[in-house]
């Protein structure tokens, strides 16, 4: 199990970072689709594999992508959207409506990365690390296998997006690696210095 | 007379980062608050002639603050320094009766231009 253990100021410090992040993913997203994104407060819980299956219960109501992360820090982002609020997503974004089965899967896998990756390049340059994102991929919960992860504990950083004008939500996760974890402390450290 | 400032932040972090960004010269009593509900309370007290104020916030956000100090013709400057940089959130602001927009992570010298352009300093 996890013996890094994070303190209420390292934690502050992490979600002031996430929120300035997400604030940078939501513009982004705003300017693509031209509604106004409601944020929230960023969530950060130290998770387990299992703790972390949870997270994927909505099942069939929602869409789900991951993207891998390597450099300085390691995990994975995965993204999950409300799939009603995908397709009136789509009709914002003037796709086709019905959106075809390849143009929603195009939109889902924009979005994703869209938020995933300003969130991911928002916290790597606040605290100095180099980070490259790989592009993301549709999963299906039902058929991934999570006691086959690589870590027994993890970091996981949530962060919602609401756009109620097209009545979608969608969430953003961080999943770091345990040994990502002590490298992340460090450089919370040096900026609370 | 000094004047009363209040930082409403939910993040330490971010307050003592404001803290720090404010001239060390200004003649000022700062007061500071966690949510909104906060920075009201701290507006009825009178420690509130500036409010530098977050829009991402628990028990009561930027935007509800804002909206009651308009309702209630609250006469404050309120500067909002906030991560929510989207065209549409900075519109909002303005048409409450923001004075000013501040983007984090916040620029010290962009602070001290407002506060002089204000006349504050």
């Amino acid at each position: 199990m996890s013996t890094v253990q994070i303190s209420d100021d390292q934690k502050d410090a992490l979600q002031e970072i996430l929120n300035i992040s997400m604030g940078q993913a939501a513009n982004s997203l705003a300017r693509l689709i031209s509604c106004k994104i409601t944020l929230s407060i960023p969530q950060i819980s130290q998770t387990t594999p299992h703790e972390f299956s949870q997270l994927f219960e909505q099942g069939e109501t929602m869409h789900y992508t991951r993207q891998s992360f390597l450099g300085d820090l390691k995990g994975e982002m995965l993204c999950l959207m409300d799939k009603s609020g995908c397709d009136a997503f789509a009709e914002a974004m003037d796709y086709s409506n019905p959106p075809s089965a390849t143009e929603l899967q195009e939109l889902i896998l924009d979005v994703s990365n869209v938020l995933a990756g300003a969130c991911l390049l928002g916290m790597s340059k606040q605290l100095t690390l180099r980070n490259t994102l790989n592009p993301p991929m549709l999963f299906d919960p039902t058929l991934t296998d999570f006691s086959n992860l690589k870590w027994q504990s993890a970091l996981l950083m949530e962060v919602d997006f609401v756009v109620e004008r097209a009545n979608f939500s969608s969430r953003v996760i961080i999943c770091l690696e345990e040994s990502s974890i002590s490298e992340l402390i460090d450089r919370i450290d040096k900026l609370l210095e | 007379m000094p004047l009363n400032v209040t930082i409403a932040d939910d993040s330490a972090m971010s307050r003592k980062g404001i803290r720090r960004a404010l001239p060390a010269d200004w003649d000022v009593v700062i007061h500071e608050a966690c949510n909104g509900k906060e920075a009201l309370a701290a507006v009825d007290e009178g420690h509130a002639d500036v409010l530098f104020l977050d829009l991402t916030m628990p028990e009561m956000d930027g935007f509800e603050v804002l909206t009651y100090l308009k309702n209630h013709h609250k006469k404050i400057v309120v500067i909002v320094i906030s991560a929510d940089i989207q065209p549409q959130a900075q519109a909002l602001v303005y048409q409450l009766g923001a004075f000013r927009f501040l983007q984090k992570p916040l620029q010290a010298g962009q602070l001290h231009e407002v506060l002089h352009e204000m006349g504050l300093l």
